[in-house]
């Protein structure tokens, strides 16, 4: 499987991780995360796990078991996390995470495993089951830098009893992280369908089944429908524009499992949208992947303009295919787009609409930044970076080598 | 004949928990992190950013011209990483720099946050016994190889000559190591690098 990278990287570099994994060949490793649809954690496991396999680490994926009230808490954990609320969490809310917890307790058997790799705050309490010998590592994927924080303080007690945590910038690491603290970005595959080179007929085929003219400048943001995302901003933003040059917006999401406010921001949006039919909102299932991947190969210039962000995995999906992505000046954003380099950064909606016109009206401009991101990608954002890390991680922690 | 093994070098980052907000801070921070923190600060560009045309080569002067140091981040930036032999050399130089030429050590900038390179070094299987070996296996080998090559081993070994320069010296290529060490790995992407030796163990 890893020889099939073969074609996005050097072959001294797979050679590189073959020669990093030898001495890891056997070790038991586990991730645990919330859901096996939906998301970049999701997405990166998917084609992780098989992939450290193929190096020879026996590496396996466990999902935890919630309810709807389970997820609405790990849900206002989620968004208190990343900023403070009207309200902090719940004696009910708390209770209501414990209670799974150890039903999940249950449920996943971490015993049999040398590493345990728990992504994201959902199974983060997990970690009461450790054993003597096991190495435990919370992988953090969101941005943990302002929370609200007494939801902090009550996930910090958890994160302090791992060994290690991973976070995606330095900026997410909170004072209170009393463990080593790794700092590692996320990835995308090359070969998953999301990335992978299209042929010209098939999106063409999806731009008409969507009904978006080819013949004219697409405007596009990929993201989940959170308010965090900011799609209001996003359509403000494209009215400004609008007022001089033609374009089309289009805002592509879908619904995670673990994610029950998504049909009421949809809603939204399309509220906000009103009649215009240059606004397309699209709400497509989860494994939409090849539609998302022709989108983005289809789109003129890419927006990711979140108000928070964990990474952004979809900023480095459109950079890959050689697009200049205007991104929010924020988190993981700003550490994959460098700026007037491989495209733009913004700090308001009036600075997305300004860097939005001037790539619409210059085509070398867009052609230049596009071949800059795309080759920072190959370096920095593929998967095979990111198992590099991992088997670093695990060698550092595990004392190989 | 001395055979050559192609080892290479990979990174991983970890926060060292430090993290400055003024140029004194910084001062202070940078006397006293691990060489491991100067190493990732200084090198992560040419690690990772070498094929794009970036501004700077190093995080420092980049946190410089952020928050309105242009002459500390252009004299950092204009380092010249490969004169220096030693990290504790290259230490001293940006600390004596920024005595002389730092102000506003109190002005609140946006946070440096000092990380540190946890370094893993393997070695590749590959092993030249003979000048076309070597060739091949520059070749064969990716660009981290050549950066530990060319790069960490000077550091490793506070020696000014790099590792492919001292074996090729051994087998009696003196003219070829001489060319190689001289290259100013600074102007070259690492896969120009690679074509640069090649070429030069070609003619």
């Amino acid at each position: 499987m890893l020889e099939e990278y073969a074609r996005y990287i050097d072959r001294g570099t797979l050679k590189e991780l073959e020669s990093l994994a030898k001495e890891l060949k056997g070790v038991k490793v586990l991730h645990v995360n919330s859901t096996k649809l939906g998301g970049g954690v999701a997405e990166i496991l998917h084609r992780l796990v098989p992939l450290m396999n193929d190096l020879g680490i026996d590496c396996h994926w466990e999902v935890i078991r919630g309810d709807e009230d389970f997820f609405r808490v790990t849900k206002r954990i989620h968004n208190l996390l990343h900023m403070p609320g009207e309200r902090s969490l719940s004696h009910e809310d708390i209770l209501t995470y414990l209670r799974y917890t150890f039903e999940n307790l249950n449920h996943v058997d971490t015993d049999p495993y040398d590493v345990v790799i728990v992504h994201d705050p959902q199974p983060a309490g997990l970690v009461i089951k450790r054993r003597r010998g096991q190495k435990w590592i919370w992988r953090c994927h969101i941005d943990v830098s302002s929370p609200d924080e007494e939801t902090w303080k009550f996930l910090e007690t958890f994160v302090n009893s791992y060994d290690a945590a991973i976070f995606h910038i330095p900026e997410f690491v909170r004072e209170g992280v009393r463990i080593p603290a790794f700092v590692i970005p996320p990835s995308i595959d090359p070969l998953h369908d999301k990335n992978r080179e299209l042929e010209e007929d098939f999106i063409n085929s999806v731009l008409e089944r969507f009904r978006i003219d080819p013949e004219r400048p697409v405007v596009l943001q990929v993201s989940r429908f959170d308010r965090l995302k900011d799609p209001f901003g996003v359509i403000e933003a494209y009215r400004i524009v609008k007022r001089r040059l033609d374009c089309q917006l289009v805002l592509a999401g879908s619904f995670a499992s673990d994610d029950p406010e998504g049909e009421e921001v949809y809603r939204e949006v399309l509220e906000a949208k009103g009649d215009d039919p240059d606004i397309h909102v699209l709400n497509l299932p989860p494994d939409s992947h090849l539609e998302i991947n022709a989108l983005q190969r289809s789109a003129t210039v890419i927006v990711h303009k979140p108000l928070r962000e964990g990474f952004g995995l979809v900023v480095s999906e459109g950079m890959w295919k050689g697009k200049p992505v205007v991104g929010s000046n924020i988190g993981g954003v700003r550490r994959q787009v460098i700026h007037g380099v491989t495209g733009y950064l913004v700090n308001s909606t009036e600075g997305a609409a300004f860097r939005i016109k001037q790539l619409l009206t210059d085509e070398d401009l867009r052609k230049r930044l596009g071949e800059s991101a795309r080759e920072r990608v190959r370096h920095s954002f593929l998967i095979t970076r990111h198992l590099k890390d991992y088997l670093i991680v695990l060698h550092t922690l595990l004392k190989v080598g | 004949m001395p055979e050559f093994r192609f080892r290479s070098e990979l990174w991983t980052a970890q926060y060292t928990g430090v993290k400055v907000s003024t140029l004194g801070a910084f001062l202070k921070a940078l006397r006293e992190v691990d060489d491991d923190t100067v190493y990732y600060h200084l090198y992560r560009n040419m690690f990772e950013y070498h094929f794009l045309p970036t501004d700077y080569w190093n995080s420092f002067s980049y946190w410089f011209a952020e928050n309105g140091f242009p002459v500390l981040a252009e004299k950092f930036s204009a380092l010249d990483l490969i004169e220096c032999v030693c990290l504790s050399d290259i230490r001293e130089e940006m600390v004596r720099i920024l005595e002389r030429e730092g102000h506003s050590f109190d002005k609140i900038c946006k946070p440096f946050y000092f990380i540190r390179a946890v370094r893993r070094t393997v070695d590749l299987g590959v092993v030249a016994r003979d000048l076309s070996e070597f060739k091949e296996g520059v070749k064969k080998v990716g660009i981290h190889s050549l950066f530990y090559h060319l790069v960490t081993s000077r550091l490793v070994h506070c020696s000014p000559v790099n590792d492919f320069s001292r074996w090729l010296t051994e087998i009696g290529e003196e003219r070829k190591a001489r060319e190689i060490n001289r290259i100013d790995l600074i102007s070259y992407s690492l896969y120009d690098l690679r074509n640069r030796i090649i070429d030069i163990l070609e003619s």
